[in-house]
């Protein structure tokens, strides 16, 4: 088969959230010695930017996204090793749901469209105190930080964790979003970006990054 | 005009004398606005708020206990396990505030991959677990008030279908089996659904006629968009929606079912069940205009005062005049229950709730 069909393949199975076939089509397209950027690029993340744009439109919901980044991984598991240093990723983001704030799925979304989108996660969790984004963004080398937070009541902890990376010393560039999260927010507390979804905040990651 | 009264003629689409008032709020911001006023107790101040509805917490507290773990968690009747969570702030005015809330910590079946598993689970509920015996007493004691009764247990037993299956199974993984693995979630679903289809059966019995809106609560809504598809919604959960309002209208019961999120795509679904009363309303994740001009002669509405900006952090101004526009819209011809979209949380400052309900009462009439 010749890499395009692979790759074309790849991103349906990937699409149906079909994890056990993305990894079957990725083995044997290393096998057969195909180009592992190739396939990341135009396999995986290909498939992963439909489901982002059909997710957007509202023409999938949250179950489609799921399935489908849990067959993104499995391909990705099989291509890591061989994508040599940064695992060939655009960028490094270090994510998590603000100290004080127990909600998780909103901040794991984003995290998915931020792999769908060829970044490098890491995912920090919930309850993150200010200066835990720190000390991560700076082991990590974080080019960006996202903040989630999904009660009005928690807020106010984005502010203190921007306060927290900007008095360190980072460069990281900011990200927030959640529910009650809106532009003026952001503007306020002097985050460098906001997305009303998971596909927006992927999009905005990649401007930050000059891609 | 009682509030009962009231309540019900808006219900049926008729305009009271004024927009009927509900309170949604956490127990400590209860607690302050009766100190602010100065009152002895919940009652006295529902009462000095002219709220119309009482809620009626069911059989929930005649004995539930909760297993008790190490570090403040808790297990719930459904096996879950809740870890506590403080919050520390000081609102727009100043005053320091603190709030403890619980969330599941971990799902008991997220590591199921057999039917048999589900099936076998040690803890599912059984409508054996309550006492019904004070449920009619508790019922008249709130019609007493002249109020209309609302029974929905708390936030544990309030009927609905995805929340619990997502704790039990986790969020990620039942959403993720609704599409590959879906007689599991089949099972998970008859198992919730059956379990409160025969817990309501006892309580409208027990209740006798005394109670007048049967409140479900199931957040089917993202700030965006809905959760699942309408096409899953239909496959897994809308029939069984239709037996839990079927169960109530056959006791005489209204009914009233909070979401929260954007579920404007499902509410021809929602009328399609039968449904007397949506509640939530997130005037940030919905055009409340176009919901009541399409869907206003069909369905009525609660809620809609907006807690994500306007109540924690808006004006006594703002306030007002959002006020003063919902009753404008969702007001007209009836159908409406003032209320905020969702709890009042310890947030929001004092003179903001106090200016909510002067709002109410100078907004909702409806004299000429």
């Amino acid at each position: 088969m010749e890499t395009r069909e692979v790759t074309k393949a790849i991103a349906l199975r990937l699409y149906d959230g079909d994890a056990p076939g993305v990894a079957q089509l990725v083995q044997d397209a290393i096998d057969q010695g195909l180009a592992p950027q190739v396939l990341l690029n135009e396999g995986l993340l290909s498939g992963m930017d439909r489901v982002g744009q059909e997710f957007q439109r509202g023409e999938l919901f949250v179950p489609e996204l799921i399935v489908a980044a849990r067959a993104m991984h499995a391909g990705l598991d099989l291509l890591r090793p061989l994508l040599g240093s940064g695992d060939g990723a655009v960028g490094t983001i270090v994510i998590g749901t603000v100290k004080g704030d127990l909600h998780d799925i909103g901040k794991r979304l984003v995290g998915i469209m931020m792999e769908g989108a060829g970044l490098r996660v890491v995912d920090l969790g919930h309850d993150v105190a200010p200066q835990r984004f720190v000390e991560e963004a700076r082991r990590e080398g974080a080019d960006l930080v996202g903040l989630s937070a999904l009660l009005s009541t928690t807020m106010p902890m984005m502010r203190d964790t921007i306060r927290a990376l900007t008095e360190a010393g980072l460069q990281a560039r900011t990200l927030v979003g959640g529910a009650p999260v809106t532009q003026a927010w952001a503007d306020e507390i002097g985050a460098d970006g906001y997305a009303a979804d998971a596909v927006a905040a992927a999009a905005r990651a990649k401007e930050l990054l000059g891609r | 005009m009682n509030g009962r009264e009231r309540v019900m003629a808006a219900v049926d689409h008729r305009e009271p004398d004024r927009i009927p008032i509900d309170l949604w709020a956490e127990r400590t911001v209860v607690e302050r606005l009766q100190q602010h006023h100065g009152l002895p107790d919940r009652e006295a101040l529902l009462r000095r708020l002219c709220v119309d509805l009482r809620y009626a917490m069911g059989p929930s507290f005649a004995g539930q206990q909760f297993r008790e773990l190490d570090g403040g968690m808790v297990q719930d009747h459904w096996g879950v396990v809740r870890r506590p969570m403080t919050v520390e702030g000081v609102d727009r005015t100043g005053r320091a505030w603190s709030w403890t809330y619980r969330h599941v910590h971990c799902s008991p079946l997220e590591q199921a991959t057999t039917v048999q598993e589900i099936e076998k689970y040690e803890h599912w509920p059984s409508a054996e677990m309550w006492d019904y015996g004070q449920v009619e007493a508790e019922c008249h004691a709130a019609r007493q008030n002249g109020c209309a009764v609302v029974n929905g247990g708390d936030r544990l037993d309030r009927t609905a279908q995805l929340k619990p299956a997502t704790y039990i199974r986790g969020l990620e993984q039942f959403l993720s089996d609704l599409l590959l693995q879906p007689a599991l979630a089949q099972c998970l679903l008859e198992r919730i659904v059956h379990y409160y289809l025969e817990y309501n059966r006892r309580v409208f019995e027990a209740a006798r006629g005394a109670i007048d809106i049967f409140f479900m609560g199931d957040d089917m809504g993202t700030q965006t968009s809905l959760w699942v598809s309408p096409k899953l919604y239909r496959k897994f959960f809308k029939e069984s929606f239709r037996s839990f309002i079927d169960l109530a209208h056959s006791h005489g019961i209204k009914t009233m079912y909070h979401s929260c999120g954007n579920v404007t795509a499902l509410i021809p679904d929602f009328i399609d069940c039968g449904l007397d009363i949506l509640q939530s309303l997130q005037p940030a994740a919905m055009d409340l205009e176009a919901l009541k001009r399409e869907y206003g002669g069909h369905l009525a509405f609660q809620g809609g005062i907006d807690i994500q900006s306007t109540m924690p952090v808006g004006t006594p101004d703002q306030i007002r005049a959002e006020v003063k526009q919902r009753a404008e819209t969702l007001g007209r011809g009836g159908g409406y229950i003032f209320c905020t979209a969702h709890n009042l949380l310890p947030d929001v400052p004092t003179e903001n709730m106090v200016a909510l309900f002067e709002a109410y009462l100078e907004h909702g009439s409806y004299a000429q």
